[in-house]
């Protein structure tokens, strides 16, 4: 049975596969179905949904297009979700190549600094990190990183305890490769599927923090984001809940999404290495 | 969400009420103020700096108003609008070069230090003149006060200084401190400045920060029988939503200022129990205003400012964000100012077509990506509205090219960033028009004021003709051509756009109708309370 079938075979991940198929269409087709700036005064203001077809879900305080903020926003979620998740992977990895290789005194200080990094609760440095540098798209991407690197360094730096032990690696060191190159060529490659496993949850994790900054006021003010539209219908919960419940339940779609389909991927991948 | 333990002395005061009503059944019935109680209203912001001697502004006075008296409060029916406080009469001279104030007798400082006129004249010439933000203009002629007695202070000018004017700025400007303690020190850096000293009804009791202000009963206050609540309590609810849930769950009786989101008034009174309040606000006018750097080369050209005031839709604004709570603005004095305004300046129609060709004949034209220049649009944190106005600017900027890039800071770091290190190209600023245009609103287009003095025209903007209006109308005794100078003065501001002003509005509070005595004098929210009663 190939690893497709089997992931088809389970029907959590085929609806997170669904729900992410379905946002990142969403995210890609936005600029097609919705060209003006999403911010930009679409008609009356509060709309509730379902009562103008032009503008499905409604309009905000403002007479923005819900609709359009909703699309626009989910490439906001994706690209920080997705862009975090890989710096956080990718600082991890290394840190947690070298620490594991390497050995000795610098291994002690990457665990160090990684530790010094997971006593802090990764949002609280999210938010000193915004506020001190300023929101923008880029900053909050570096800010969610900051945050989540620590997890894959130390299942990196576990894999490579082991890896490294191993005969192929010591069969490259009798031929001379350079440590860096073993490190980075031949043991890392080795050492990734575990990491990755772990990628879902930092996807997940990355879009909520972002939203969650967003929702204090410190995402970028000039680009839709999920949060920000929580935030800014919070004024009027009251009088019109469409305004924060719609991106709300955009928000958790695609959270339980991601989580869904990683979990399915890392299901049927895991059974395929016990399999081999 | 701050809870207040139960002490002993609140739980022996109800019961000590409680008794009292069962013997005389006939009380609660009564018209007359009750005394005692907890009044707990919301409060929106935190003022690091409590002294209203030295930062005039309504935020600060909302608290300190009840612990700091001023020489005369706003009134709706009193003499010249004004009702006496800490001065029993004022009395300015023909040549405009001086001004008598009788004082009150027997009042006392918080700590029991008597009140005199050496406070005032001290209050005068240290903080008003060379520290208020209002104070520096209205009192820059201010040479000396004399003291012949305890009770009588003689402000001294050294240009004639019209008496309309200091009469018009006693409600706001005239916070009186006690000299015996900040003349000691760097008065900026004082004790009190945090936990002021005053001859209020009520005295600062403490500040919990992140939760709120507590002020309690001034119990030696100079009327007998007031202050009638036993305590003022300023919840600090920084989320505006949260204000609406507080007054329905009865955690809080009052939201002034706005605090319920105008979004929700409509249901809200709906609700028994509660009244939605528009009185008690006439004497403070916010104006919406788009405040200019003229250092960005771009919006040192008229034309660019032009184009920007075609580009805003003041009725689709008053409609939308202020959702009918507001009236469109057509220069620096706002339309329900009885004295001064004048409808006959340069308009500026909504016409996105005209603004276009502006900036074109200006010499910015669009890119290639429609874009003509960039600028940094920094909305005041201090509203809802001031916020909402900046997300509808941003798509009115874009609508003729200009691509704002909206910058959002809590206030302290807004105020930091325009008035201090002019970190902007646009602002939406919120100032307060205070019945006479040389207190609060010629500051706004005036040079050379110093770096730092929040709410001033901290833009770089330079006009040596408006200038010289604001020197004359400030020496102008005669009441009728004074006006006749603030009517050329709104002409001129609306001509060369030193700042955009876009709508008027004033607030709107929330209150239970168990709180007596509310909405009384047309500055209401930032006066000092004393007579303000929870009814049983």
């Amino acid at each position: 049975m190939s690893p497709l079938c089997r992931f088809l075979r389970t029907p959590e991940a085929v609806a997170g596969a669904i729900i992410l198929v379905a946002l990142f269409a969403m995210a890609l087709t936005a600029p097609l179905f919705f060209p003006r700036d999403p911010q930009a005064i679409a008609g009356p203001a509060l709309l509730p949904p379902f009562q103008d077809w032009s503008l499905p879900l409604g309009t905000d305080r403002l007479g923005r297009d819900v609709t359009a903020e909703l699309f626009h926003g989910a490439r906001t979620s994706l690209a920080v979700g997705l862009a975090a998740a890989a710096a956080a992977l990718v600082i991890g990895a290394v840190v947690g190549t070298l620490a594991g290789f390497a050995g000795g005194l610098v291994d002690e200080m990457l665990m160090r600094i990684t530790d010094a990094f997971q006593t802090v609760p990764s949002f609280l440095l999210a938010l000193a990190f915004v506020s001190v540098v300023g929101p923008s798209l880029g900053v909050v991407v570096a800010a969610i990183a900051l945050g989540a690197w620590t997890g894959p360094a130390r299942v990196a730096r576990a894999e490579v305890l082991s890896i490294r032990e191993r005969d192929f690696v010591a069969g490259a060191r009798v031929i001379g490769m350079h440590p860096l190159e073993i490190a980075f060529r031949e043991v890392l490659p080795n050492a990734l599927p575990p990491v990755l496993a772990l990628s879902s949850v930092i996807v997940a994790a990355a879009i909520l923090t972002e939203a969650a900054l967003s929702f204090l006021g410190l995402g970028d003010p000039n680009r839709v984001t999920w949060g920000g539209m929580i935030a800014e219908g919070r004024t009027v919960l009251r009088t019109a809940p469409f305004l924060s419940i719609v991106p709300g339940i955009a928000l958790v779609l695609t959270v339980l999404g991601v989580y869904l389909a990683g979990e399915g991927v890392v299901e049927t991948t895991a059974v395929r290495r016990s399999l081999s | 969400m701050s809870e207040f333990t139960i002490s002993r002395r609140t739980v022996l005061a109800g019961s000590a009420f409680l008794l009292a009503s069962t013997a005389l059944p006939t009380i609660g019935l009564a018209q007359t103020p009750r005394k005692g109680g907890r009044l707990v209203v919301a409060a929106d912001s935190e003022p690091r700096n409590l002294n209203p001697a030295i930062v005039a502004s309504n935020g600060v006075f909302f608290i300190s108003s009840k612990v700091v008296e001023t020489l005369a409060e706003a009134s709706f029916d009193g003499k010249d609008g004004l009702d006496p406080r800490l001065a029993l009469s004022w009395e300015g001279a023909a040549d405009g070069l001086s001004v008598t104030f009788k004082l009150r007798d027997g009042v006392k400082w918080h700590d029991g230090k008597p009140f005199t006129s050496a406070d005032v004249a001290f209050s005068a010439l240290q903080i008003w003149k060379p520290l208020q933000n209002l104070g520096r203009t209205v009192f820059k002629d201010l040479e000396a006060v004399d003291t012949p007695d305890e009770l009588t202070a003689v402000f001294k000018f050294a240009k004639p200084t019209p008496f309309q004017l200091i009469r018009n700025a006693l409600p706001a400007l005239s916070s009186v401190v006690p000299k015996h303690i900040y003349e000691t020190g760097k008065i900026e850096e004082n004790p009190a400045t945090n936990a002021p000293i005053g001859t209020g009804p009520f005295k600062f009791a403490e500040h919990k920060p992140g939760e709120y202000y507590r002020l309690e009963k001034n119990a030696d206050y100079w009327v007998k029988d007031e202050p009638y609540l036993d305590e003022i309590i300023y919840q600090v609810l920084p989320d505006r939503t949260s204000a609406a849930s507080a007054l329905e769950a009865e955690e809080i009786q009052l939201a002034a200022f706005s605090a319920v989101p105008l979004a929700d008034l409509d249901r809200i009174s709906k609700l028994p129990g509660l009244k939605v309040i528009t009185k008690g606000y006439e004497g403070l006018t916010y104006q919406l205003v788009v405040e200019i750097n003229h250092r960005r080369k771009e919006l040192a050209d008229l034309k660019v400012r032009q184009a920007i005031a075609h580009a805003i839709d003041k009725d689709f604004v008053v409609k939308t964000v202020f959702l009918g709570y507001a009236t469109t603005a057509t220069g620096p004095v706002p339309k329900n100012d009885p004295q001064f305004y004048t409808a006959d300046v340069p308009t500026y129609a909504f016409d996105v077509a005209k603004a276009n060709a502006l900036l074109d004949e200006a010499g910015y034209s669009k890119g290639d990506d429609g874009k003509r220049f960039s600028l940094k649009l920094l909305p005041a944190p201090y509203f809802n509205e001031t916020k909402q106005f900046g997300d509808y600017l941003r798509q009115a900027l874009a609508a003729i090219g200009i691509d704002a890039q909206l910058i959002n800071n809590d206030s302290a770091a807004h105020i930091k960033a325009v008035y201090t290190d002019h970190a902007f190209d646009l602002a939406v600023g919120p100032p307060v028009f205070r019945g006479d245009p040389a207190i609060s609103t010629t500051i706004l287009v005036q040079s050379g004021i110093p770096d730092g003095v929040p709410f001033s025209n901290q833009g770089g903007y330079k006009s040596d003709e408006l200038d010289a209006l604001i020197a004359k109308a400030s020496e102008t005794l005669d009441t009728a051509a004074r006006t006749e100078l603030y009517k050329a003065f709104q002409k001129k501001v609306a001509e060369d756009l030193p700042l955009i002003n876009v709508a008027e509005w004033s607030f709107i509070s929330v209150v239970r109708d168990t709180v007596g005595n509310i909405a009384n004098n047309p500055r209401w929210a930032v006066s000092n309370w004393a007579d303000t009663y929870l009814a049983g």
